[in-house]
């Protein structure tokens, strides 16, 4: 492998920069529809939107849905009475009326036949029952991450969506973005030879058991709905603490844990890189501090917290034999050689989900299969979870994609999945 | 078949949940000695709290044992859940008892819960029982348990939810047509076609919401497999436009060359608004037979189906589509051109690159301007010698497409050719377009651009004389420094406030360019103009910042050294940017004293608990509780005061 290390400084970064300003604007994707329209929208042409579980987050990812013209929000749904109200004033802005509806309970606005597609951002306890609810209820769903909490949740999310033939695009937008897309592409056509490790930033990686903390008076249901709020998640009493739902029960209850919050993203993108779409790696260890895993291909995953270039948040690097590339959330890259670079187009920082928001879009008139389908999301997220398993047993599995199976370990195989509360079902 | 292939994935989990104990158990003995005690902690009076996490573990380590012990927590509404995540993960038939046997005696949603776990453990002795549930009168009960017939499967339970669909309440409707459909692709995965199809097609018929009636449609046709074609068809002709999404859907997923045959035919048939559409749901086959097919509606009309089949090149495209693409891009519409070089630009291969090369010593007009852009944006370095030709072509749309060429596969050698063309030129924007290509050129080829960077250095056009500067900012290094640095001296003012602009910015290649950080102090400290001694001001700090050779210590000092000289709050600003970093007693001592200026006294703050949180030699814990406390007493800002108390508490 080149030895040459570039991109480690301003100076090189700067020098990127004005080449990418030097090539013309060349898309980093191939696009979804080409269907060549643009200009105003048709009222009759809008896809009706409902947004389930708007918090922060929530209300980012909508901000991103609202300025697209081709949509339409007439509805909200969230169990705390703050955040529909923020929510519902969000809509009304943008709709220039008050007419946005607003539910605590999800199934009262899945039940309304005049919304076409849902964003579910509830937090990770939620997506993959609300997902699969929305799709039963014939809605095209666009899922926050973690989308899953666990790998029979994955599996069952992309069996679900194969057989309600809903659109599913899962919140992981980084696919959407030039800068990871680029790396991607230099992996995936053998611009950096033949791939041998990829490299993943998990966010964490500790794991931990879910559980009850002491009884605390319970607010009123127009303030927060609790029983709606825990939802499929095992009873406890209400406690103000357990109310951030970005991570409540995140990585699933049983071996919740940080490989879920940025390993579906990184992981994700590593899975893209190696062609792996379909499948997930088939060893996974706790090594010093990492997460070693292996795909049947022989390509290393390592899911690792530091060493990483100052590239920003959610990094990837992926090496091959004659070359290597790494990028970030700040969108710039450091590669192997100079020349990986030159074609890598515009530059977007931060992570917006426009362009991901915009894929859906163009999916739900298509009906094709978005950037972030719930196939790739589903083997991405067992990934994810059979190394948060190797993390709570602190040992070496074995996994066997096509079984969906560990293999000869029960212990590993009864983390698989987790019984859901009453009443709710995948 | 592919809905075959795909049933059994999900399924496969739910099967080996509930056989793992066929799987050799990791250290049973343990286990065991685990599990005696987890029993223990269920049959005592532990709290409810502490025999929640105890059913979670027990989903790891309990066995046969610990049935009995769960069982009964089935009918607790606080502990139902958390005995089921235990009894639906372990092994044997004990679970199943004990979940069968709660049937008759649980009702409203711990009933439902129950039925939730045999579905997933898909107890076949629970038929019976299940199917007098689809009777229940509370629809949630009924529904629950079709959906768990489903799951489990087999012709009794099909036979029983068939008969169901027509008799029961509209509310469990959709419930009983979501278990036949499971039950059809039970069928399909053990190639029992023919229910399949006559499970689907029931559903098909039935009164049930129309999503159901979509997923039968969906499965009605793939289970057919060829023969599905004409249902397909009928989907894609509707005039519902979910039927055509799901028409649309499954044209995707009906594999067979006979198929994608079909739906070529049906796209001339299809309505102008719905060819793009079908045309992308064919790309979308991964059939090569579909070229042909894309190929046609690349050079045909209406322009929203061109564009589509141009884009769709990309994926499917190979030099053969070159012609057709350089003829879309070549004509007279923005769109198509720009869809056409978009294509050009991505398709792959090689013989892509040598056809291309092969037209361009004989093309003309709007063609050469054409492949001359994609010889830079596909890095066809052979076609250097051609574009640098047309450099000095009459046309300037030809001079422009080369200078960007150039610009992304030039070398050093064409920073020669680019600056005489820049000197020979008045137009503003091809001026601008070959400052563009300098930099780039400069960037990438470094110091060996410099001879020929020097004379525009040395113009008397202040224009030229700027792009030289950036040119060689870009370049770095001890020669540039030395333009950069005489410019600053000699130039006209336009170029000397450029080039104070330029160093105050020096790109990041401290400490190789150390030169730069003397040559910044010097301007901050005795610079004439007041705009240049503040541009340098602003940089040195972040040469101080940056450098990573510099102790923290001696970057204090050099702070300090320039503290008369850091009068406006912006700068002291950066200056408590730079201490905040140096974690010391020097910086936590420069800090207090900034902390007494009302401008930036919450910016010192928040560097004070950023230091004051770390074990800095030199610094007692006494010390940094001292700084923490004041920070809490006197900060205003909530954020500094709580991150102050946090690290203090931490201190403690």
């Amino acid at each position: 492998m080149c030895k040459e290390r570039v991109g480690l400084n301003r100076r090189r970064f700067l020098k990127t920069a004005v080449q990418a300003s030097v090539c013309l604007a060349v898309p980093e994707f191939i696009p979804g529809t080409a269907l060549g329209k643009s200009g105003s929208v048709a009222p009759s042409e809008r896809i009706v939107l409902g947004a389930i579980g708007i918090g922060n987050r929530g209300r980012y990812v909508l901000g991103c849905f609202l300025r697209e013209p081709d949509l339409r929000c007439v509805t909200v749904c969230d169990v705390r009475g703050d955040n529909r109200r923020r929510a519902k004033d969000m809509v009304d802005a943008q709709n220039g009326n008050k007419d946005c509806t607003t539910y605590i309970d999800m199934r009262e606005l899945l039940a309304r036949d005049d919304i076409d597609a849902v964003l579910i951002a509830t937090g990770p306890n939620w997506h993959a029952t609300a997902a699969t609810m929305a799709a039963k209820a014939g809605k095209d769903v666009y899922c926050e991450k973690p989308c899953t909490k666990n790998i029979a949740q994955s599996l069952a999310l992309a069996d679900i969506f194969r057989r309600t033939a809903r659109v599913f695009q899962a919140g992981t937008q980084r696919r959407s973005l030039p800068n990871f897309a680029y790396a991607i592409e230099l992996a995936r056509t053998g611009k950096l030879g033949p791939l041998q490790t990829l490299h993943a930033h998990p966010g964490g990686l500790g794991t931990k058991m879910s559980g009850w903390l002491p009884a605390e008076p319970e607010p009123p249901r127009e303030q927060v709905d609790w029983d709606m709020y825990l939802g499929p998640a095992a009873w406890r009493p209400y406690t103000r603490k357990l109310m951030n739902a970005f991570h409540f029960e995140k990585g699933g209850g049983l071996v919740g844990g940080g490989c879920l919050e940025w390993g579906s993203h990184c992981v994700d993108l590593c899975q893209l890189a190696n062609d792996a779409d379909d499948t997930a790696p088939v060893e996974y260890e706790p090594v010093n501090g990492q997460l070693h895993a292996r795909y049947a291909n022989g390509v290393k995953l390592v899911m690792r917290n530091d060493g990483w270039l100052p590239l920003g948040s959610c990094p990837v690097r992926f090496e091959g034999k004659t070359g290597w590339v790494e990028t970030g959330d700040n969108a710039e890259f450091a590669a192997s050689s100079q020349s990986l670079l030159l074609r890598r187009g515009t530059k977007i920082p931060g992570y917006p989900a426009d362009f991901h928001v915009r894929d859906f879009l163009d999916c739900v008139k298509t009906r094709a299969l978005t950037r972030a389908n719930a196939d790739a999301a589903c083997w991405a997220h067992i990934a994810c979870h059979a190394a948060n398993i190797a993390l709570y047993l602190n040992r070496k599995v074995k996994y066997d994609p096509k079984k969906n199976e560990f293999i000869g370990d029960e212990q590993a195989n009864r983390l698989r999945s987790e019984a859901l509360r009453e009443p709710w079902r995948i | 078949m592919i809905i075959k292939k795909r049933y059994s994935l999900w399924f496969v989990i739910l099967i080996t949940v509930a056989m793992s104990a066929r799987t050799v158990a990791q250290d049973r003995p343990a286990a065991d000695v685990k599990q005696r005690d987890l029993i223990a902690v269920l049959q005592s009076d532990a709290p409810k709290s502490k025999k929640a996490i105890t059913c979670k573990q027990l989903a790891i380590y309990g066995t046969e044992q610990s049935v009995p012990v769960l069982a009964p927590l089935l009918a607790d509404k606080e502990l139902a859940s958390w005995a089921r995540i235990a009894l639906e993960a372990i092994p044997g038939t004990a679970a199943d008892t004990a979940l069968r046997n709660a049937l008759d005696k649980l009702q409203g949603r711990l009933l439902v819960g129950a039925i939730n776990s045999i579905a997933v453990r898909r107890d076949v002795h629970a038929v019976d029982t299940l199917m007098r549930k689809l009777d229940d009168a509370n629809a949630p009960v009924a529904s629950a348990a079709a959906v768990a017939l489903g799951h489990i499967g087999g012709e009794k339970a099909a036979k029983a939810l068939t008969k169901s669909l027509a008799i029961v309440p509209a509310g469990v409707r959709s419930a009983v047509a979501e278990g036949c459909i499971l039950c059809a692709e039970r069928f399909l995965a053990h190639d029992r076609t023919a229910e399949a199809v006559k499970l689907y097609d029931t559903v098909r018929k039935a009164d049930v919401p129309d999503q159901r009636h979509l997923e039968a449609i969906r499965g009605a046709i793939l289970a057919r497999q060829a023969a599905g074609v004409p249902l397909l068809i009928e989907q894609l002709r509707s005039e519902d436009k979910k039927r055509l999404g799901i028409g649309l859907r499954t044209a995707r997923e009906l594999p067979g060359r006979n198929v994608t045959e079909a739906l070529a035919v049906e796209l001339d048939r299809l309505s102008p608004d719905r060819r793009p559409l079908l045309l992308l749901a064919l790309a979308d086959r991964s059939d090569s037979a579909v070229l042909p097919t894309v190929h046609k509606a690349a050079q045909s009309s209406p322009k929203d189906l061109r564009i589509t089949a141009i884009n769709i090149l990309i994926r499917l495209g190979d030099v053969s589509c070159v012609p057709i693409l350089l003829e879309a891009a070549t004509e007279d519409d923005a769109n198509l051109e720009q869809a056409a070089m978009e294509t050009l630009v991505r398709l792959p291969g090689k013989d892509v690159d040598a056809d291309l090369l092969a037209r361009l010593p004989q093309a003309r007009g709007k063609l050469q301007q054409v492949l001359i852009e994609l010889a830079g944006q596909r890095q066809i370095s052979r076609a250097l010698p051609v574009v640098v030709s047309s450099l000095h072509d009459t046309d300037a749309r030809i001079r422009s497409a080369a200078v960007r060429t150039i610009g992304i596969i030039g070398q050093d050698q064409q920073t020669a050719d680019l600056v005489k063309l820049l000197q020979k030129t008045n137009s503003s924007r091809e001026r601008a377009g070959i400052k563009k290509a300098l930099l780039a050129i400069s960037g990438r080829c470094g110091v060996r651009c410099i001879p020929h960077l020097i004379p525009l250095t040395q113009s008397r056009d202040s224009e030229l004389h700027m792009i030289g500067l950036r040119a060689l900012a870009i370049v770095g290094g001890s020669d540039a420094l030395v333009a950069v640095k005489s410019a600053i001296e000699s130039a006209e003012p336009p170029a000397q406030d450029e080039a104070v602009r330029i160093l105050s910015n020096w790109p990041s290649n401290w400490p190789e360019d150390s030169e730069a950080g003397q040559a910044l102090l010097m301007l901050a400290t005795s610079a004439k103009k007041m705009p240049h001694q503040v541009l340098a001001l602003r940089g040195y700090l972040q040469y101080i910042r940056g450098n990573k050779k510099l102790s923290n210590e001696r970057k204090v000092a050099k702070v300090k050294d320039l503290q008369s000289h850091i009068k406006r709050p912006e700068e002291k600003r950066q200056a408590i940017a730079v201490l905040g970093e140096a974690a010391s007693a020097s910086a936590l001592e420069l800090l207090t004293t900034l902390a007494e200026e009302p401008a930036v006294a919450e910016e010192a703050y928040s560097a004070m608990v950023r230091i004051a949180g770390q074990d800095i030699r030199g610094v007692s814990k006494d010390q940094r509780r001292q700084v923490l406390q004041t920070v809490a007493e006197k900060s205003r800002n909530d954020g500094t005061k709580q991150r102050a108390r946090k690290t203090l508490s931490g201190l403690r």
